[in-house]
């Protein structure tokens, strides 16, 4: 879920990264509304659906929920939501990890590997 | 705003021996968390000879260092605004029904509190206390069941109650027959239930304070080391005598600390360790002072072994971890790593991401300030030095696509002075309005607590708290929270701006190893016991070579 917080470096345009999938893991957890519900406000939901949509294709193994291309993040909006979206989110948000891949500036074309779930976005010392 | 004495229900907080100067800064973090207000919702009362504190006070701060706190909330709120309920399952119906704030829920929060006392009575000797009870309306109350949320079937009606008088006599012994005498100044109660020992349902507390050492001793020992009465010292006055009911009994017992609380997360239960693990305790008070609640944001850019991070999540937070060592942040193996650790704890995984603190508007979006609360434990060089990205040399090489991957990015020794000045900058830059950064730092003797710590125009500083380690290091935790909204072109402005005193304050946080060789090589004996020292390690060297070639030969 931190892809949508992530962006590339020195360019405006860097952000959100695209993402390369080689592996994904889904690992299903207990689902807690109110923690949702706070969390909600604080993501970038186009970044998070540009996001699913790119990850979406390769997930043969589980069938995951598709998610609504917009979503309305206002305070009221979110306390309305109702148990079948809350759920949705829940999925992609915590339980769907990139094991493996790459992210991608979709400037620069730099990539930034991925490996055992953390991305390596250290810029090497030609970049500082 | 002090109601008038009849109208008051008080409570006496217990605090812990330990961690002394963290008290203040974590009770009131708490009690801000859970939107009780002081100077509004409760005031602290003085204590029984503590003349340095004006009563009604809000910056409440015993001189004395006395592990008692009294607070003050007026009678009415109490069954409306707040609760001192202890059954689950009313405590669920008043969640859902009302916005009733439960006190012993919320005052169970904190790590150094070790009980809580409905306080029916104190004053500066024995007789005092209970003349102060018998005026008072607490006993009238406690029958009319009026705070015990009469309204539901489980509460108990007066008459049956079960009950049990503890006597506490803080840094004394006194026999079991002296005990009962002191228990037997309060028959006036006549309470009429059954007395039980296991598990009553009102347990009352009386509490007799002397004065305390540092070590949590008395002052003046009533019996000298061979057990023998110390007449003079016996004969001294107590501080003051409490008399009270036990709140949150039922859930909590007696000492709200350990058992089935947070406390038990202990270090040594944990799969994955390193040498820069900060003890639980500290962790916890740490998301305390950081007011980390469900759903909270939480952010650890040097997370380490996720020591700190953990503490978060169990408050309910959305943990956030970078560290710009990667080796610490894949762990020792697939079982021992930051993930198992959440793991062996039901945690949701926190969100990991090897980058780099010093250029953290590089790796991360500026958009929304989101982090509720930032909690960390920077890297001082004491135990684990410090880096950041870039090349110790001139000239850099520029890196070929081809080795992109590959290539393992070159670092350089970043200053502890860097360190803390850019760790202010980036959570001025992604902090919310109001959230919190709790940070440690090493300090020596020598800290000017006004004037040595790093400061930021949009933070300011709640409270800081000293833990002393050895006589000549100890280490301060400092709060800070947002107060201004972040400006980008004031970037370097701000980060130069970080030390009051410059590069002297600076330097005392800097350069703490050498310090500490410095001062340690002064001391009379160090070069026989370095010596003694490498004597051993050669010693030991030799024998693992020699088990190493027994092995070889069979």
């Amino acid at each position: 879920m931190h892809y949508d917080i992530q962006t590339s470096d020195r360019t405006e345009k860097g952000y959100p990264l695209d993402i390369e999938v080689t592996t994904l893991k889904y690992e299903e957890s207990s689902i807690n509304r109110e923690f949702i519900l706070k969390l909600l406000p604080k993501v970038n939901y186009p970044a998070l659906y540009s996001a699913v949509s790119q990850v979406c294709p390769h997930c043969t193994e589980h069938s995951l929920p598709e998610l609504p291309e917009h979503l309305d993040t206002s305070d009221e909006a979110i306390s309305n939501l109702d148990e079948d979206t809350i759920g949705k989110l829940h999925t992609w948000l915590l339980d769907v990890y990139l094991v493996e891949g790459m992210l991608v500036c979709p400037d620069t074309g730099r990539k930034f590997p991925v490996k055992d779930c953390i991305p390596n976005m250290i810029l090497h010392e030609d970049e500082i | 705003m002090a109601s008038p004495p009849g109208e008051q229900y008080l409570l006496l907080v217990e605090l812990v021996h330990k961690h002394i100067d963290f008290h203040d800064a974590e009770l009131r973090a708490v009690l801000e968390m859970h939107e009780i207000k002081l100077g509004i919702d409760c005031n602290f009362i003085a204590l029984p000879n503590d003349a340095n504190v004006s009563a009604g006070s809000i910056d409440c701060v015993s001189q004395s260092k006395r592990p008692f706190r009294i607070l003050s909330f007026p009678w009415s709120s109490i069954g409306s605004r707040f609760s001192v309920c202890d059954e689950e399952e009313e405590e669920q119906e008043n969640c859902t029904r009302t916005e009733t704030i439960n006190l012993v829920t919320s005052l169970a929060r904190c790590t150094l509190i070790r009980s809580v006392l409905e306080l029916w009575g104190y004053g500066n000797q024995l007789d005092n206390c209970v003349g102060s009870i018998q005026s008072s309306n607490c006993l009238e109350r406690h029958k009319a069941g009026k705070h015990l949320s009469a309204k539901s079937d489980g509460a108990k009606g007066y008459g049956s109650r079960s009950w049990k008088i503890t006597i506490h006599t803080l840094g004394t012994t006194y026999s079991r027959d002296e005990q009962q005498d002191m228990r037997s100044k309060f028959s006036f109660l006549h309470l009429p239930g059954p007395v039980q020992m296991e598990h009553p349902d009102d347990e009352y507390l009386f509490i007799r304070e002397v004065e305390l050492d540092t070590a949590g001793g008395a002052v003046y020992p009533r019996h000298s080391e061979k057990k023998e009465l110390i007449p003079e010292n016996d004969k001294r006055p107590p501080l003051a005598c409490y008399f009270g009911r036990i709140l949150g009994n039922k859930r909590l017992g007696r000492n709200w600390r350990g058992g089935n609380r947070l406390e038990q997360y202990s270090l040594k239960k944990r799969l994955y360790l390193g040498p820069t693990s900060m003890d639980s305790e500290l962790s916890l008070i740490m998301s305390n002072l950081a007011k980390v609640k469900i759903g909270s944001f939480a952010f650890d850019p040097f997370v380490g072994t996720g020591s700190i991070l953990l503490t978060t999540a169990l408050r309910g937070a959305y943990a956030f971890g970078t560290d710009i060592d990667l080796r610490v942040l894949r762990g020792r193996s697939e079982d021992e790593n930051i993930r198992s650790n959440f793991k062996q704890y039901g945690l949701p995984s926190p969100e990991l991401v090897r980058s780099d603190n010093a250029i953290y508007h590089r790796h991360f979006r500026e958009h929304l300030p989101f982090f509720d609360a930032i909690v960390t434990d920077p890297p001082y060089g004491i135990r684990a030095g410090a880096k950041k990205s870039g090349s110790r040399r001139d000239e850099i090489r520029e890196v070929l696509d081809e080795h992109r991957h590959d290539h393992i990015a070159q670092t350089k020794p970043y200053a502890v002075s860097d360190v803390m000045a850019d760790l202010l900058n980036v959570a001025a830059m992604t902090l919310r309005m109001g959230g919190r950064l709790v940070y440690v730092i090493p300090s020596m003797l020598d800290f000017n607590e006004q004037e040595d710590l790093p400061r930021h125009e949009c933070l300011r500083i709640v409270s800081v708290c000293y833990q002393p380690l050895q006589t000549e290091l100890g280490r301060r935790t400092v709060t800070m929270e947002k107060i201004k909204d972040y400006d980008r072109n004031k970037r370097d402005q701000y980060l130069q701006g970080a030390w009051v005193n410059g590069a002297a304050s600076a330097e005392k946080v800097a350069n703490i190893r050498e310090r500490l060789l410095e001062a340690a090589k002064k001391k009379p004996g160090y070069e026989e016991k370095a010596a003694a020292r490498k004597l051993k390690r050669k010693a030991t060297k030799e024998a693992k070579k020699k088990a190493k070639r027994e092995a070889n030969n069979k």
